[in-house]
């Protein structure tokens, strides 16, 4: 079955809550990409993921999986394999039985059953482990186990909750490797939960990002972080920088100054919020040519430093590398390239200054505070 | 007896449904089908139970009718002239005495499974469920020399007796307690300033309080429910309600009288039981 | 501080086994000077076959009735809904009766004179179901008592895991009957098998309900004991041991039977 799917309206409420978990979701995903279902817990992901799987049943809405409405077909016949955060391997059987359970089922004699599941067992690099019994698995290989059993059943659609987010991060590379491996070889449609924003890069090349039981943006990876389509979903991905202004020719007018915006995109003219993720912000000695700034602010962050800098009444955070002798206080220059700005329209805020320069300038933390978005 | 408690005693009448289910979608023949076999299956529990409300105030009900022809108070009476309040009043502390030997023991013995080195741990974990496999009366009958001997008084060695039998279900309820309770919630509290005493009274009883109310209640309905060990072991002198209704059902034209006496001896554990479900319910921390 | 409880059980269980097999030897005589003999066995033993084979057709049965029926509402509960609740809720009500209720009702269900009978209102033609040569009363007491603690256990080991597992299943191409199979039965067979040890073990040791749903003969094992332990005849007391020692010994058969069969099983920890 070609593994094309599209989600279209999809609703579900469970009974007890007053808000839906799924608020008219529409989504569509090619065959044989992988697409990550993102956003924070109770966003609605695993109940999309379950309503596709035929697990749940929607209140409204349709799955097609190929072009064919998948309403009233059941979950053992959509073709499907999920794999979730617990491997939840069968503990009657033994590791090459659990992977020849989909073709057990199926009616394959065992015998052919277990060489095929043989197979699946080699090429999740667990060869010789057949025999074992569950429980004397790692958690790692449990998962393995679990992944060579989804794929056993020759599924047109792989469905991926939250699969690695119990393992450690070394195995979880190895996993996200695997999980390569496995697309190149065996290419099926991929649907998968996180809510590991870098997670989701590594494994998917296109985001669903999701908030309160709907899609804010379903796009590309690259896309996802360099041209959000809402504050919410900036800030979402982790961005750290707003500032507000307005647009006017391509160009963004705020306390910063003029800044030019990406020409390959038509910037309407009007109020918008000038986002510029941290990552691309570059600091260098106060001599150079740019935006003056001072530190106010240092805190590490794993490889890299994050800094916030105070330019002309404006907060800003720029992630850098350790190694250069920042101190708080110190005046630097600033570069933020064209390519790493977006602007988005301030629908938080917008309703409250209809008049675009009346609005106070706010940093991020102090809009979030005014506005009530909390994270 | 084989006794058991519902798995999730907190809502004992409720179950905890899975919403919008599509595993459990089913229509047409399939889901009439489902429909019958739970209602023959609600049947199939409740249905030994209907004769005894019908009886239990039936003055007069001849064969062949349906229903009884004169309902009234006759039962009651009779249950009373028979002895029916110092029965009770045998059944409730014979209950209750297992229930306050056999549950403490079971949870010394379940705690020293749990956390210490018992010697002899398979051993001694196989002589806590051996009365399940020795039925009462061998016991019974091959004691009764050796207690009347050694002048042990019947009461004390029909509590004894029953004690032995209800430990196998205070000790695995208290065990399952145990293999699910977290010591690191102990260390916790110690590292917070708790002293032993508080621990025990702040952090362990609270977190084991439904546990245990369910194993004393099944040592409570072991010596509720007894009938041979008192017979024996008790020699004729201690008569609770089983032995009343063994007494009446083996009589003929008494069927009043032991519905009555059968009501009544279902309904004190009864009570309990759904007292328990909401005592019972786990603590809700952590989860709403 | 497992002590106490190991040593008044070690003194009932040990205890209660060594005087009962010393009685059955003639070294616990009421009168007279102890001597080891088998008399009491041989005494019995035109009598022991039948109350042998009776108790343990009884016990099969009933557990096999306990089972089925136990098995069967464990499934209808685990899919919750209204239907399992009810059935839930209905089991449960069966708890807080005592066995020796369980059989009083049940005469007053299946006699000839009973609910069952006035309701089918055969005009006499009622069968013998208490009392009769199939031992139907007394198998469906065990098996309706039984049943709902089958149910309930079996609930409890399938309540956490079996919905997970079902639905892992059922992605995985299983339809309702293969999840069954493959999936809902082995995930159940411990705990069935360890119920059904219990029940059968029961059943065979108990004795009330065979005595008051029974008929005169041939007479179960424990009815038999305790006809003799309450006759008049002096030499009867070596015999009730005897029967005692006999339904023991089968008793712990049927335990050790079904512990081979659990050890091999992968899901016993």
């Amino acid at each position: 079955m070609n593994g094309t799917v599209t989600v279209e309206g999809l609703s579900k409420s469970f009974p007890g809550t007053s808000t839906p978990v799924l608020d008219d979701v529409n989504l569509s995903v090619e065959a044989g990409s992988c697409t990550a279902l993102l956003g924070p817990s109770g966003a609605g992901k695993s109940t999309l993921l379950r309503a596709v799987s035929g697990l749940e049943v929607p209140d409204a809405g349709r799955v097609l999986v190929g072009g064919q409405d998948m309403a009233g077909v059941k979950p053992e016949r959509r073709g499907m394999a999920m794999v979730q955060q617990r491997p939840l391997l069968f503990p009657h059987l033994n590791v090459l039985d659990n992977i020849a359970f989909a073709g057990t089922v199926r009616g394959v004699p065992k015998r052919t059953a277990r060489v095929d599941a043989a197979e699946f067992l080699d090429l999740v690099q667990l060869e010789g482990f057949g025999r074992r019994q569950v429980t004397a698995l790692s958690g790692g290989q449990a998962q393995r186990v679990a992944i060579a059993r989804a794929l056993a059943a020759r599924p047109s659609v792989l469905l991926l909750d939250e699969p690695f987010s119990a393992l450690d991060p070394e195995l979880r590379s190895a996993m996200h490797a695997l999980l390569a491996e496995l697309r190149r070889r065996l290419n099926p449609t991929i649907l998968m939960v996180t809510h590991d924003r870098s997670e989701a890069a590594v494994v998917a090349e296109n985001i669903a990002l999701f908030s309160g039981g709907r899609i804010l943006q379903h796009s590309s990876v690259e896309l996802m972080y360099s041209r959000p389509a809402s504050l919410e979903a900036s800030r979402l991905m982790g961005g750290a920088n707003e500032i507000p202004g307005t647009v006017c020719n391509g160009s963004h007018h705020s306390a910063l100054g003029v800044l030019p915006l990406p020409c390959d995109t038509a910037w309407p003219t009007g109020p918008g919020i000038l986002l510029a993720r941290q990552e691309s912000i570059e600091v260098s000695a106060a001599d150079g040519a740019g935006l003056q700034a001072t530190i106010s602010g240092l805190q590490g962050m794993g490889p890299r430093r994050l800094v916030t800098l105070d330019a002309a009444g404006v907060v800003l955070r720029a992630e850098v590398p350790w190694g250069r002798g920042l101190a708080v206080g110190e005046n630097v220059t600033m570069h933020i390239p064209t390519s790493a700005l977006a602007v988005v329209d301030d629908s938080d805020t917008a309703h409250l200054y209809a008049d675009a320069d009346e609005r106070p300038s706010l940093t991020s933390r102090g809009r979030a505070a005014l506005t009530g978005v909390g994270h | 007896m084989a006794l058991t408690l519902p798995p999730d005693v907190g809502v004992p009448l409720s179950w905890p449904s899975q919403p919008g289910n599509g595993l459990r979608r089913s229509r047409g023949l399939g889901r009439a089908l489902r429909v019958l076999l739970a209602l023959a299956l609600a049947l199939w529990f409740i249905l030994p139970l209907v004769p005894l409300a019908l009886w239990a105030f039936a003055d007069r009900w001849s064969f062949p009718a349906v229903l009884p022809q004169a309902w009234g108070w006759d039962g009651v009476r009779t249950a009373l002239a028979q002895g029916a309040v110092p029965a009770f009043g045998h059944s409730l502390l014979l209950g209750l005495l297992v229930s306050a030997f056999a549950t403490p023991l079971g949870v010394l013995a379940a705690r020293a499974l749990a956390y210490h080195r018992v010697p002899f741990a398979p051993a001694v974990s196989v002589m806590l469920f051996a009365p399940l496999a020795l039925p009462a009366f061998v016991a019974a009958l091959g004691l009764n020399v050796v207690l009347l001997r050694l002048h042990v008084p019947a009461f004390a060695g029909v509590v004894l007796l029953l004690m032995v039998y209800a430990l196998p279900y205070t000790s695995y309820t208290m065990r399952v307690a145990y293999g699910a309770h977290d010591l690191a919630i102990e260390e916790e509290a110690r590292l917070l300033g708790a002293s032993p005493w508080q621990l025990m009274w702040r952090v362990q009883l609270p977190l084991l309080a439904p546990a245990l109310a369910r194993a004393a209640f099944l040592a409570f309905l072991v010596g509720w429910s007894d009938y041979v060990i008192t017979l024996l072991v008790g020699g004729g002198t201690i008569v609770t309600v089983p032995l009343l209704v063994a007494a009446a059902a083996a009589g003929t034209g008494n069927d009043a009288t032991v519905a009555l006496l059968s009501a009544a001896a279902v309904l004190p554990p009864l009570v309990l039981l759904l007292g328990l479900g909401r005592f019972g319910r786990r603590p809700n921390g952590g989860r709403p | 501080m497992a002590a106490p409880a190991v040593l008044v059980a070690t003194f009932v269980v040990g205890g209660g086994m060594a005087t009962s097999l010393a009685q059955s030897l003639g070294l616990f005589p009421l009168v007279g000077p102890p001597s080891l003999t088998v008399a009491a066995y041989a005494a019995q033993a035109s009598e022991l076959p039948a109350g042998i084979g009776l108790s343990l057709a009884i016990a099969a049965a009933s557990t096999l009735v306990a089972c089925l029926v136990g098995f069967t509402a464990a499934l209808v509960i685990v899919q919750g809904r209204w239907c399992g609740k009810l059935v839930a809720a209905l089991g449960t009500l069966t708890i807080p009766v005592p066995h020796i209720i369980g059989a009083a009702s049940m005469s007053l269900l299946l006699a000839d004179s009973g609910l069952l009978a006035r309701l089918f209102n055969t005009g006499g033609g009622w069968p013998e179901l208490v009392g009769g040569p199939w031992w139907i009363a007394v198998v469906a007491e065990y098996g309706w008592k039984e049943s709902a603690f089958v149910a309930l256990v079996v609930t409890g080991t399938l309540a956490t895991r079996a919905v997970s597992y079902d639905e892992t299943a059922a992605l995985l191409g299983a339809g309702r009957l293969r999840r069954l199979r493959h999936v809902l039965i082995p995930l159940s067979m411990p705990a069935l098998a360890v119920c059904a040890t219990i029940v059968f073990v029961y059943s065979l040791g108990s004795y009330e309900v065979a005595w008051l749903l029974g008929r005169a003969y041939p007479e179960p094992l424990p009815v038999m004991a305790l006809q003799l332990f309450n006759s008049a005849t002096l030499t009867a007391r070596p015999e009730a041991a005897a029967v005692a020692m006999v339904t023991t010994t089968l008793s712990f058969g049927a335990v050790a039977a079904a512990f081979a069969y659990l050890r091999r099983s992968t899901l016993w920890r």
